[in-house]
């Protein structure tokens, strides 16, 4: 005890001593009995003791709540400790701890202070991710299980637990990452198919969910995930029945493509339709490929081709009904079911059957008849023949008839021919008839059925021919009788007056000369038409042919040349003459030897040769030998002209035949008209030896006489081109 | 002469030859025109586009040419040679030679052979596609007379030769004439041309005529045979009578174009016998004519051909002209005129 206590019980001491003093010396002056004081000193003591067990028990509540207060701090602590799941970092040392209660309880504090803080700490990790789990919870499973699990349980605050969050975390978490790639798979297999199918991508998508149309935030609820699958479905299921339906119309499209030979062009429009015949569901992919505008179109093409298809059956129909009435009408058959096949043609229009069951029918009707046909073609051919004949014979009455069949009309000739013929048809024709009576029983016999022609059976047909053919040939008996009694009639009245008319008689000769005259224009008609046009057309190029000129003209020139043939002169062997003689039937040798003349004059290109030709043959009719002697001087003039300069220009004249043209102009122009052709013709086959070396023979002369008269082209003069002497000789050689 | 005559001679072809031009010819591929000439040339020109293509000179005049595709040609010259033209790169060089100048050279792409005719009298067939260091010449063929004209068509040969002769050959068997004539004509024989359906020839000669041969030598087939007149003027009352130098078929009518010295080009219906149109005259004699290969181009060449000697004469010319269809289809036959 320091001096300070003492001091201070000293103190208090004195105070109590001095004023229990106070209180002596008070009750003594009082005068106080003793009792009095006692009891008084009793309260006192009695008071104060009541003050001390006060304090005292005070005293023992505040340790009974400091031991409290620790107590409760352990408590808690250990409470944490074991939440956190830590092991309790405080065991009470108390045991140990020799301190004081309130040092052992401000010992304690800070510890639960920092426990406390990382309790919450490590709640708001659970918090944090339980809302996370909880979020991608409420996005996978939908917002009805939301908030339950919110509140953290405080108990289980543990590591372990917190890991354990994490993990379902991370599994959420890949679960919605799988959801959301699943969710983009069945996006872009629905765009794709929308756009196959030709739909709405966005509409469709949005009818699923508002938001799967946008490009961020995709709902991946099971709810969601569970309609873009059926949607799929829905999806596959259309698709799969417009293909069905597109490939159903692309194989008709093909069958009617393939029936009507639709061209190419028309075919490709549709050929992605028809490429895909064949496709499965996943091959096609072209967008629009199934969309109901596009099969809808292919719907119409095919209908259109459907409609063209009726058509043309029907036309096809048409076609052989015609062919069968055809070959009915050629085989004179009656065609036997003609209303049925009417009838059915109607159906087909009415659309009530369809065109090529009939189009079959029919057919089947024509191998029929066509069989048929063949069956009957041997009499038929008999019975063409046998109507011409009757045809004819008809026809050969009535001319009978005619009065006038032998006048000299235009085509006469071809008449009699004709009646000719027709007369000798006639008199076969009972034999015909009757061959063909039999052919047809035999063939009835075989067949078992009538023969019918037209309708109508050919054994009548011919039973009816041949009575009427009697019956002519009795009418022609009586009128030949009645002719015969008429002649005896006219014979008794020559008798009676003299001589009898006979116009028979006349008539014959009139016909003769007729027929004479019109057989010679028809002739001359026909020839005319044939060759003679260039006789029409008056032209001096072109000679006309020799049988078209006028007789008149004919017998004068052939009597010029006649004349000319006398004269030593090879040039007038050209003339028409000579076609005369060649008419007339004179060997070829005959012709070759007037070629044979020598020419007196070796011709030279340009001399207007037909006009001196001419001018002689003028003058020979004219002038006689005057003229002749003319011509020599002439031809030696023209020699001599010849020698000194190699040509003759066509431009120069030679004086004498001007002179001579003047007299008889017209005639030198009918001479060049007439000149040629026939003489060469008749030149040309060459069929003797004979003749052509001759020919040859009158070509070369010129060359043996003389050098200088070798031919030559324009074109070897102007080279100068002189043939060599050996030439000469080669040429007397095969002379 | 029926036809008044049209005012227009055709399109007039710039750059022509500078002295007589001896021959022309359409090629069978296009609208070009070879054209030989006595000025040693030949030359080819673009006809449609009136051009001169191409140009090759000769040791001495060019007597003849023809085309053996677009690109390339054979040449008949007077210094004896044989020679083949390669227009794309203007290059020529020599099949062979004659003994002699060389008339006339024919290509037959029934054989693929080259055939000359020359005054030595012979005709040589040659092989254009043998390289130039070997012979080249197939075969010779002595002829009765110098060869004055030729040609092919098929394999049939033409040939005609001075003396009037006229030889037919089969290409295929050219060891001996088919058929030996002798011209239906009295005198020289200016040209020989077949016609273009094979069946024969027309031949010409230096007295205003023509003759129409066939080949089938039946009687029938020789029924059909004529010749007739043209190039004649008559002046009062005398024939002056012109050479017909040149004859040329029409490729697809089967009619024909004569051209005279008179300087006239007569187109003929051979099968109705009539004349279809005569053409404006021309300065000066006809040395030949050729219809483009679908007969709308008819050639023309307008050269003095030295009938008269050496005399001053108008400047060689060659006109082409469009052809109308009226002037050379045939009309049909007239009906007979009842009043003859």
């Amino acid at each position: 005890m320091s001096a300070g206590e003492k001091k201070m019980l000293t103190l208090t001491e004195t105070t109590c001593g001095t004023l229990l003093n106070e209180l002596q010396i008070i009750w003594d002056e009082v005068g106080e009995s003793d009792a009095e004081k006692d009891i008084m000193l009793l309260e006192l003591e009695r008071e104060c003791l009541e003050v001390y067990r006060r304090k005292v028990d005070q005293a023992n509540k505040c340790r009974a709540q400091l031991r409290q207060a620790i107590a409760d701090a352990e408590a808690e602590l250990a409470a944490i400790c074991s939440s956190i799941g830590e092991p309790p970092v405080h065991i009470r040392q108390s045991e140990q701890s020799t301190g004081s209660l309130k040092a052992e309880l401000r010992a304690i504090l800070p510890q639960i202070e920092e426990m406390r803080k990382r309790k919450s700490d490590r709640k708001n990790q659970f918090i944090e991710v339980n809302g996370e789990i909880q979020s991608i919870k409420n996005e996978i499973y939908g917002g009805g299980c939301a908030s339950k699990d919110a509140a953290v349980n405080e108990t289980d605050l543990s590591l372990r637990k917190l890991e354990e969050l994490h993990i379902e975390l991370q599994a959420l978490q890949t679960e919605k990452c799988e959801r959301l790639k699943h969710v983009h798979e069945y996006l872009n297999y629905l765009y794709l198919g929308c756009s196959v199918l030709g739909l709405d991508f966005k509409q469709t998508v949005s009818e699923i969910h508002p938001r799967l149309g946008e490009p961020e935030g995709k709902d991946i609820s099971n709810g969601t995930i569970e309609q873009l699958r059926t949607a799929i479905q829905r999806m596959q299921e259309v698709k799969t029945q417009r293909m069905q339906q597109l490939q159903d119309l692309a194989s008709s499209l093909l069958e009617l493509w393939n029936l009507m030979d639709t061209p190419i062009e028309e075919q490709q429009i549709f050929q992605k339709v028809t490429c895909n015949i064949a496709a499965s569901e996943d091959e096609i992919t072209e967008p629009g490929m199934l969309s109901a505008d596009f099969i809808n179109h292919v719907k119409a093409e095919v209908s259109r081709l459907e409609e063209l298809k009726v058509s043309k059956m029907k036309e096809l129909v048409f076609k052989k009904k015609g062919e069968l009435e055809d070959i009915c009408r050629k085989t004179h058959l009656i065609p036997e079911s003609d209303n049925a096949v009417d009838l059915a043609i109607e159906a087909v229009e009415s659309g009530a059957v369809d065109a090529s069951c009939v189009l079959e029918q029919i057919e089947l009707q024509i191998s029929k008849v066509r069989e048929e046909a063949l069956n009957r073609k041997d009499i038929l051919e008999k019975v063409e023949k046998w109507m011409a004949a009757c045809d004819e014979e008809s026809w050969l009455e009535e001319y009978n008839r005619d009065d006038n069949r032998y006048s000299a009309v235009r085509g006469a000739h071809l008449v009699l021919k004709r009646a000719e013929k027709a007369r000798v048809l006639v008199n076969k024709l009972p034999a015909m008839v009757e061959t063909l009576a039999s052919k047809t029983t035999t063939w009835e016999k075989e067949n078992g059925v009538y023969f019918t022609y037209d309708g109508v059976r050919l054994l009548s047909m011919l039973e009816d021919y041949m009575t009427l053919r009697q019956e002519k040939e009795l009418e022609r008996k009586k009128q030949r009788d009645q002719k015969k009694l008429q002649g005896q009639l006219l014979t008794e009245q020559e008798a009676l007056y003299g001589s009898k008319p006979s116009p028979m008689k006349n008539q014959s000769a009139k016909k003769g000369t007729r027929l004479s005259c019109g057989g010679a224009a028809a002739a001359t008609g026909r020839r005319l038409s044939l060759g003679g046009n260039m006789l029409q057309t008056p032209r001096h190029d072109m000679p006309p042919p020799a049988k078209a000129t006028p007789v008149t003209r004919n017998a004068k020139k052939s009597q010029r040349t006649t004349h000319d043939s006398l004269k030593d002169d090879g040039f007038q062997t050209l003339s028409s003459g000579r076609r005369g003689l060649d008419l007339a039937g004179l060997p070829v040798n005959q012709q070759s030897r007037e070629i044979e003349f020598p020419s007196p004059m070796m011709r030279k290109p340009f001399s207007p040769i037909s006009s001196t030709d001419s001018s002689r043959s003028n003058a020979t009719n004219i002038l006689g030998d005057i003229n002749q002697k003319h011509n020599e001087m002439l031809q030696k003039m023209l020699t001599s002209n010849n020698s000194t300069t190699p040509f003759t220009t066509p431009s120069k004249t030679i004086p004498t035949a001007e002179a001579e043209n003047i007299i008889m102009p017209q005639a030198a122009s009918t001479r060049s008209t007439t000149l040629p052709i026939p003489m060469h013709l008749a030149m040309t086959p060459m069929q003797k030896p004979v003749s052509s070396a001759t020919l040859q023979m009158a070509a070369i002369t010129p060359a043996k006489a003389a050098e200088e008269e070798i031919e030559y082209s324009f074109e070897e003069k102007r080279a100068g081109f002189v043939l060599p002497r050996s030439h000469l000789v080669n040429l007397m050689m095969q002379v | 002469m029926a036809s008044a005559p049209p005012p227009s001679t055709g399109r007039e072809l710039l750059s022509p030859p500078t002295d007589g031009i001896s021959n022309l010819r359409f090629s069978n591929h296009s609208d070009h025109l070879l054209v030989s000439s006595w000025d040693k040339s030949v030359r080819l020109y673009d006809a449609s586009a009136n051009a001169l293509r191409g140009e090759f000179m000769h040791g001495g005049a060019v007597l003849d040419c023809c085309f053996h595709d677009d690109t390339s040609g054979f040449s008949a010259s007077a210094d004896h040679t044989v020679r083949r033209l390669v227009f794309n790169y203007n290059k020529e060089d020599v099949l062979g030679r004659h003994d002699g100048p060389v008339r006339c050279v024919e290509y037959s792409y029934a054989t693929g052979q080259v055939i000359t005719g020359s005054w030595d009298k012979t005709l040589k067939c040659w092989d254009p596609r043998s390289s130039s260091g070997q012979d080249r010449s197939v075969g010779t063929y002595t002829q009765p007379e110098r060869v004055y004209s030729m040609s092919v068509v098929g394999n049939r040969l033409v040939v005609a030769t001075a003396g009037r002769h006229v030889n037919v050959y089969d290409l295929r068997n050219m060891s001996q004439p088919e058929q030996r004539r002798e011209s239906s004509l009295k005198y020289q024989t200016r040209c020989v041309r077949c016609y273009p359906n094979g069946t024969g020839y027309a031949l010409s000669s230096v007295e205003g005529r023509v003759a129409m041969e066939f080949f089938d030598l039946s009687e029938t087939g020789q029924s059909k045979k004529y010749a007739f007149k043209c190039h004649r003027k008559s002046e009062a009352g005398r024939d002056i009578v012109y050479p017909v130098n040149a004859i040329a078929f029409h490729p697809i009518y089967g009619t024909f174009a004569t051209g005279g010295c008179d300087g006239y080009v007569n187109v003929w219906d051979g099968n109705n016998k009539k004349r279809l149109y005569q053409y404006t005259k021309y300065p000066t004699s006809i040395a030949a004519v050729s219809f483009s290969r679908d007969g709308r181009l008819l050639a023309v060449a307008s050269s003095y051909t030295y009938e008269e000697g050496d005399k001053a004469h108008e400047p060689d010319a060659i006109f082409v002209r469009s052809v109308n269809e009226v002037e050379v289809k045939p009309k049909p036959k007239m009906l007979p005129n009842p009043a003859s």
